[in-house]
């Protein structure tokens, strides 16, 4: 499948900035299963200079920097990118159980397992808790295959939280989605982190988007339009896989991965500073995914 | 100092005889002699917690003896450890061997808030990453010597070690010279030339000291070291980052910067990629970095090896990286993130330091012994939370060196700090360091944060040393591209020292008339109400005594005293001083060592003088004042005498000039605007002349007599008369004229123009017109609007001077969405 993905974010200002400096993670990274056609960053003002570079979890980061004098900035991703199906025929339920998994991460003579604990620890947005390890422990059961646990709590999530776009900001602690059971994807993709965390397994944040048209006569998927984030799941031996609990299902061939991180701080779409700009300021987002082979 | 057999070691013998006979007496005042040098150097050690205070830094007089035999361990100790942690630092911001191949459990880098991700890749040209390196070593009971923490961020002592070594070598000259101690020059020289050849290509590299600011703990340091290697000492705010280039704010435009001496720490330094907050940063910095457009020294990053956990897999990291075990040695330690060694830990708490493996608020290294044990059992429960964030190691007890205890010589451990930084394709470590000594005994804790004593070291050198100067042809040349070259921050702070020193001068000045008539003569009515409201008008502490207060003006007391030494309240003289002072504080670096003295007396005038007026006014004659004015006029002197005449002292002398014009402008209003009864006419002259320091030159011109006119053409006309109004404005234009800018094509520059129109006005004035009443409201009112607008002229020359030269802009502000930057 081909997609072409146009991602735009716009600030406005109270008053003039006379610098900017901001650092992007929009344009898509290559991965297994994606193929980046076509990727380029459009900036208003035009006077902005940018440079590339790879980051250190491998995802493409541009630095945008604006030196004259404006009032309104414009940060356009244009992507073309060709996605294959992923891995046919992954039998959830067959695989590494809970207690191997757990043994295999103790040892180290895996260099992916090495690398992968670090997304054991603490994060500066996911933090592991007593309460997050008992949510999750009714999925956990010694014998189960890792990835059938984890498909299961992803359900349970799906099952016990509400998706509320008004409930969510950036920054919402975990504390507050657990004890609200509300949320958006960055919540549900730090939620299940944070259980898989607190339970001594390697989990990472994903970003990217989802596309838009549902198959006929099925309910439309929830993130679309807009730019979405699941999670990633190490399990020794397997490697990474992706999950999606807000939409109760594995990532697949609709989902388009622009980065990873520990957790959304790592991944930011687009965050920097600004000299000047007054009091005010005010943020707008588009996102368009569009499917190219129909 | 003692060998095996328990004698005192050979090469201590020349130090104690010499000791010996100089006897305590003279010791004694050598020690005083030191104290009063760091005194006059300004050199002080602060305390994070108090902003207020800043404490001396201390210097025993007994150096540390190191001879050939003990220097050579501690030497080639500290070599392979800057090696070893030099290839850390590169593996963990690039391959990570060290995490795939087992050598280094994950969670020991991994958890560690300074490893900064975002440093991954950004390198350094050249082997080297860790460029300057610092370890505390103990010398143990039984003479092995042991590293108790590695110091790699921005190791701060250097400069404290060198300012001890120049004490020293002035108050014992003679011992010092015969003691063949090997000299730190060249390790200083060294770091000149490695900065340097860091340089990205430019032939005349431009290095600044970075400071994270005068409230630092070792802010004297950084602008020693500054003034020391001849760099511009700089904060985040001075630098700025434009076209893939780190610049400089300087007073004719931005200047490049290639290489950046940091003395702050790395997550301060770029709010876009580390911490977002922060208003120390330079927006964009690591960037720079990251393309070698800039290169700093130590790599932004290089605090992730400041983890005391990391210490107890060194052995095993030398036996990956070098094939060899470590002779370097760390005292014993272990990782609560290890199983094992938390069950350790937690056993045998009560022989242990525990350190928190990072700092994090409410974490701080405690000691067992020192324990109740409800306080271990917190220290237990701490662990079993979160058991990755503490470290312990176990408490080595340093062999003693003599140390000097106010009349005798006392045991006393020791731990010395020592340092390394590259030179050519190794390094080259400071032959000496920054010892510190325990406060008794037993002392555990010995560090400048616990207030711990330091003391200079010498290693003997076994025949004497060739003389190296720290100027070698190269570094005389890249001197030279850093000429005059002073961020414009170090301009404005200079011209608000100028501005407030002046501001407390004239109010001491007119303040010390207002005592004298108190307690002398009794004044006239009139004299005596209008010096007061002077006071309130000359200070701007409104309403003081405009207020119509009876009982205020037949006791003015109080309300004096405050004006004087409430430094809470703006426009008092303690508020100028402390201003003042502070604003010294921040270009320390720009000032001299003299300079530096007479900023010492004020600080002592200050507290002096609040002293002497807590007992009252009466009992507290007008000489109270004199020795601030004393050193006010010393310190007006010395910029005159002993400064260059760069921007930094045109800037000085117009804030002083501006003020004084001012002043003067406002004494003359509320004093000589006003009619008063004929009889009074002659004690409020010769107070106003007697408090701007008129009165003599007044006096031999008229033998007494009362001269109006002529009192004015001293006060407003006469150029010759250095407080005369018209001497202030054509100084403040003579300023103007020598910055850049002045005059252009275009014409003069605004404030060029302010200053001319009330010079013009001045000029254009008619003596006996001023002096002659007008109108029915009892005031001279050309005299006054001549003033007044003259105050309005010279205002307005300090705010365009200040918002042409001067970057007021606004901290750096994140972008809406980025604030989820929370610590762990």
């Amino acid at each position: 499948m081909k997609y072409q993905v146009r991602h735009m974010t716009r600030y406005c200002y109270s008053a003039p900035v006379t610098q900017a400096h901001s650092m992007a993670h929009l344009l898509p990274r290559e991965t297994a299963t994606q193929n980046c056609l076509k990727s380029e960053l459009l900036v208003k003002p035009y006077s902005a200079t940018s440079s590339r570079h790879t980051d250190y979890f491998g995802n493409n980061v541009c630095h945008v920097t604006v030196q004259s004098t404006h009032r309104e900035m414009e940060v356009t991703a244009l992507t073309t990118i060709e996605k294959s199906p992923p891995e046919q025929n992954l039998n959830l339920e067959i695989g590494n159980s809970i207690r191997n998994a757990k043994q295999q991460l103790g040892q180290a003579n895996s260099i992916d397992t090495m690398l992968a604990r670090e997304f054991v620890l603490d994060s500066p947005m996911v933090k592991a808790s007593l309460a997050l390890a008992d949510y999750a422990a009714p999925c956990f059961s010694e014998d189960r295959p890792l990835l059938s646990a984890v498909r299961a709590l992803t359900r349970k999530i799906f099952d016990e939280f509400t998706f509320d776009p008004k409930f969510s900001s950036i920054a919402t602690p975990l504390d507050d989605v657990m004890k609200h059971r509300r949320g958006v994807c960055q919540d549900f993709a730090h939620l299940t982190i944070g259980c898989l965390r607190a339970l001594g397994f390697p989990a990472r944040y994903v970003s990217g988007y989802l596309e838009t048209l549902p198959p006929e006569g099925q309910e439309k998927l929830v993130g679309a339009d807009a730019s979405h984030a699941w999670l990633a799941v190490y399990s020794p031996g397997e490697g990474w896989v992706d999950f999606d609990p807000t939409n109760d299902q594995l990532a697949g061939e609709q989902h388009i991965t622009t980065a990873w991180g520990r957790d959304y701080s790592d991944v930011a779409p687009l965050k920097g500073i600004v000299f000047g700009g007054g009091d005010s300021q005010s943020m707008e987002v588009e996102v368009d995914v569009t499917c190219l082979d129909s | 100092m003692y060998g095996e057999d328990g004698n005192v070691r050979e090469h201590w013998n020349y130090l104690l005889d010499s000791l010996q006979s100089l006897g305590p007496e003279a010791i004694r005042d050598r020690h005083k002699k030191a104290q009063r040098i760091l005194r006059d150097d300004g050199a002080t050690y602060n305390d994070y917690s108090d902003a207020a205070s800043s404490k001396r830094w201390e210097l025993d007089p007994i150096p540390l003896l190191l001879d050939s035999d003990e220097w050579s361990q501690i030497e080639s100790a500290l070599l392979q450890r800057a090696d070893l942690l030099n290839l850390v630092l590169k593996d963990i911001y690039g391959p990570r061997d060290l995490i795939k191949y087992g050598v280094l459990p994950p969670e020991v880098l991994f958890s560690h808030p300074g490893f900064l991700r975002a440093c991954h890749g950004v390198t350094l040209p050249g082997d080297h990453q860790l460029i300057t390196y610092a370890a505390d070593i103990i010398q143990t009971k039984d003479g092995d010597m042991r590293v108790i923490c590695d110091r790699t961020q921005a190791p701060s002592g250097a400069g404290y070690s060198l300012e001890n070594r120049m004490v020293m070598s002035r108050v014992f000259p003679s011992l010092y010279r015969d003691s063949h101690v090997h000299r730190l020059a060249p390790f200083f020289q060294s770091l000149r030339r490695t900065l340097s050849h860091l340089s990205p290509g430019n032939e005349l590299p431009r290095v600044v000291v970075l400071t994270p600011g005068s409230r630092n703990e070792t802010y004297f340091e950084h602008a020693y070291l500054a003034t020391y290697l001849g760099y511009p000492l700089v904060q985040g705010q001075d630098l700025t980052v434009r076209d893939g280039y780190v610049w400089m704010k300087a007073l004719n435009g931005l200047q490049r910067v290639d290489v950046i001496l940091r003395r702050q720490d790395d997550y301060f330094c770029d709010p876009v990629e580390l911490k977002g907050d922060s208003q120390l940063g330079v927006p964009g910095l690591l960037d720079v970095a990251r393309s070698g457009n800039v290169a700093i020294a130590n790599p932004l990053g290089s605090g992730a090896l400041e983890n005391p956990a990391l210490m107890k897999y060194l052995p095993k990291i030398s036996e990956h990286f070098f094939g060899h075990e470590l002779r370097a040695k760390s005292v014993d330690c272990w990782w609560c993130g290890d199983t094992d060694d938390r069950d350790y830990v937690l056993k045998n708490i009560d022989k242990l330091v525990i350190k928190p493996t990072f700092r994090h608020p409410g974490l701080r290294t405690v000691f067992g012994p020192e324990l109740t044990p409800d306080e271990r059992d917190i220290v237990r429960k701490k662990i079993n939370d979160n058991p990755a964030r503490f470290t312990a190691q176990v408490i080595e007890v340093s062999s003693s060196a003599p140390a000097w205890d106010r009349q005798q010589l006392v045991p006393r451990p020791t731990v010395l700090r020592s340092f390394a930084v590259v030179s050519d394709s190794s390094y080259l470590v400071l032959p000496g360091g920054l010892t510190r000594v325990g406060g008794d005994e037993a002392s555990l804790d010995i560090s400048s944060r616990a207030g711990a004593v330091s003391k200079d070291t010498w290693v003997i050198a076994s025949e004497p040393e060739r003389i190296v100067s720290l100027w070698d042809d190269k570094v005389a040349t890249d001197r030279l591209a850093q000429r005059a070259d002073m961020p414009s921050r170090v301009m404005e702070n200079l011209f608000w020292v100028g501005r407030h020193a002046e501001r407390a001068e004239g109010a001491l000045r007119l303040l010390r008339t207002v005592f004298i008539q108190l307690n002398g003569v009794r004044l006239p009515q009139q004299t005596h109400l209008m010096l007061l409201r002077a006071v309130t008008h000359l200070t701007a502490t409104y309403p003081g005594f405009t207020a119509n207060d009876q009982a205020l003006m037949s006791d003015p007391e109080q309300e004096l005293r405050s004006v004087i030494i409430d430094g809470q309240r703006p426009g008092s003289v303690a508020s100028s001083l402390l201003a003042m002072l502070t604003s010294a504080e921040q270009v320390k670096e720009a000032l001299s060592v003299d300079t530096q003295r007479i900023i010492n007396d004020l600080r002592d005038n200050l507290s002096e003088m609040e002293e002497a007026l807590d007992s009252g006014l009466t009992s507290a004659p007008e000489e109270a004042l004199d020795p601030t004015v004393t050193s006010l006029l010393a310190f007006a002197g010395l910029a005159e005498e002993s400064m260059v005449r760069e921007f930094g002292w045109h800037f000085m002398q117009l804030g002083r000039r501006l003020e004084r014009a001012l002043q003067l402008a406002s004494i003359m209003r509320a004093m000589l605007v006003p009619l008063v009864p004929e009889s009074e006419e002659g004690s409020i002259l010769e107070s106003t002349l007697l408090s701007v320091e008129t009165l003599n030159i007044y006096r031999r011109r008229y033998y007494g007599q009362m001269n109006l006119v002529g009192a004015f053409e001293l006060l407003l006309m006469d150029r010759n008369n250095p407080r005369s109004l018209i001497f202030q404005l054509e100084r403040v234009r003579k300023h103007l004229d020598a910055l850049p800018g002045a005059e252009t094509t275009t014409g003069l520059s605004r404030e060029c123009q302010l200053i001319l129109e009330a010079t013009t006005n001045l000029q254009l004035a008619n003596l006996q017109e001023l002096a002659t009443p007008e109108g029915d409201e009892g005031i001279r009112s050309r005299l006054d609007q001549l003033l007044s607008r003259t105050q309005r002229l010279v205002t307005e020359t300090g705010i365009v001077t200040s918002d042409r030269f001067f970057d007021h802009t606004k901290g750096p502000q994140l972008l809406i969405n980025s604030n989820w930057d929370h610590e762990l």
